[in-house]
């Protein structure tokens, strides 16, 4: 069976936690999971989230070293120069938000659906006032990258006609 | 609503009904009526992604074919999405229906407008039913255990290895597997539990399969140190935990839990 080589690099985390009460009757928890890296089959078992980040960073180097073969020593250095300080930030933000999950997940949960509920409200006012109609949300679907790229051909026709149409009024008011 | 009871004969009912039956877990095949569908049948691996990847998102309310080739194929864009998704959607309905008729509905993959999806009315999917199974024994386990037995054993049964083990490299597969192999993990563990007393060596069995799917999984560990407790092989039982020890050293670096710890103790004191 070949292993699938592309520009995704999929991750599975399992996280199991045990609560249990130590000698002196006081309660405890500990985590433990498992990490995969779904294109390459590959696992590992952990107890501490930095042997995930460890796993999960190697597999991404990995693949950014696949991808510059070809390319020249300076480009590859800066490529890969970019793709370690995102690594970095992510590294550094992902254990942060995994534990405030931990902490309080129905309060994360909530901030997280509170922004998409914030973002979609916006949107939707924006297009019904636009249209001059209410909106069916039911309707809709989720967009795929062929939508997406649909939407960006339409707004990039839409700028160079808002462009055009701007250069008009201003000569139409340079005349007066 | 129905009672688990209920759920539970119904669901063996639509396994022995439907007309067609797919398997997922271990091994991939399709029994139409009574044969099984022959792999030249599905011609190109296309078809065969395709009805894969609506059988693991036959959750969803019907997908649109341009979120579906996005999902499994995505290399290709524009013009491609229409013709690649006609081509491998043809090949799954001439596959789940060989005899159907030019331009009549296809009975298996429902259509609504644009959107495509899997008619589980009237197809059996192994993965479904080991989590409906599941499920079931979880809302029996605490006033009907005969039950409970009955629907984890049936889930045990019919869990026979990973799911869709030949997309394994597969984004989308991914989900449904992790998923499922966790389900499973508790259901055999309960049902070991159940069986302790009266069937301690079929916990042990029990044990050992779960095991086998994850050896680091350590409520196993302690059904079958309790199950050769109960069966009265103290040494097995030590050796058995001597092994959870190790192995939660070596993948973890960490010591059994109080619980697995406090049996241990009880074995030795015997």
């Amino acid at each position: 069976m070949a292993v699938k080589k592309d520009e995704t690099a999929s991750f599975v985390l399992r996280f199991t936690q045990k609560i249990y009460k130590d000698k002196d009757g006081e309660s405890n928890v500990q985590w433990r999971g498992k990490v995969s890296h779904v294109q390459g089959g590959d696992e590992i078992r952990f107890s501490e989230f930095e042997e995930v980040s460890n796993f999960i960073q190697t597999k991404l180097a990995d693949l950014t070293v696949q991808a510059i073969e070809g390319k020249t020593p300076e480009e590859q250095k800066g490529i890969l120069s970019k793709s370690f300080d995102l690594w970095k930030k992510m590294a550094f933000e992902t254990p942060k938000m995994v534990m405030d999950t931990i902490k309080d997940p129905k309060k994360q949960v909530a901030q997280i659906q509170n922004q998409i509920s914030q973002v979609s409200d916006v949107v939707t006012q924006k297009l019904e006032e636009q249209l001059g109609q209410k909106l069916e949300i039911d309707e809709w679907r989720a967009a795929s990258k062929n939508d997406y790229a649909m939407m960006m051909e339409q707004m990039a026709a839409m700028t160079k006609a808002i462009e055009g149409l701007n250069k008009k009024v201003d000569k139409l008011g340079k005349k007066k | 609503m129905k009672s688990p009871s209920q759920q539970f004969t119904d669901l063996l009912k639509h396994q022995a009904d439907a007309e067609l039956k797919v398997q997922t877990l271990g091994a991939f095949q399709v029994i139409r009526g009574e044969e099984a569908i022959k792999a030249k049948e599905w011609g190109r691996d296309k078809t065969l992604q395709l009805f894969q990847f609506l059988v693991t998102a036959r959750h969803r309310r019907g997908l649109h074919k341009e979120q579906i080739v996005d999902r499994i194929w995505e290399d290709i864009a524009g013009k491609s999405i229409d013709q690649t998704f006609k081509v491998a959607l043809h090949g799954v309905n001439k596959a789940l229906e060989p005899n159907r008729k030019g331009r009549s509905e296809a009975k298996f993959i429902l259509r609504q407008g644009l959107t495509y999806q899997l008619d589980t009315s009237k197809v059996w999917v192994d993965v479904q039913a080991v989590e409906d199974f599941i499920e079931i024994g979880n809302l029996s386990i605490a006033d009907d255990k005969i039950l409970a037995q009955k629907a984890y054993r049936e889930a045990v049964n019919l869990y026979e290895g990973i799911y869709l083990p030949e997309r394994l490299y597969e984004d989308w597969s991914s989900e449904q597997r992790e998923h499922i192999q966790v389900l499973i993990l508790g259901a055999i563990v309960a049902l070991g539990e159940l069986l302790i007393e009266e069937n301690p060596m079929e916990s042990i069995r029990l044990s050992q399969k779960a095991l086998i799917i994850d050896k680091a999984w350590e409520d196993a560990y302690r059904v079958q140190m309790a199950a050769y407790l109960s069966k009265g092989n103290r040494p097995m039982a030590i050796k058995t935990y001597k092994k959870c020890v190790k192995v939660l050293e070596e993948e973890f670096g960490i010591e059994p839990l109080p619980e697995t710890q406090k049996l241990f103790a009880e074995i030795k004191l015997k």
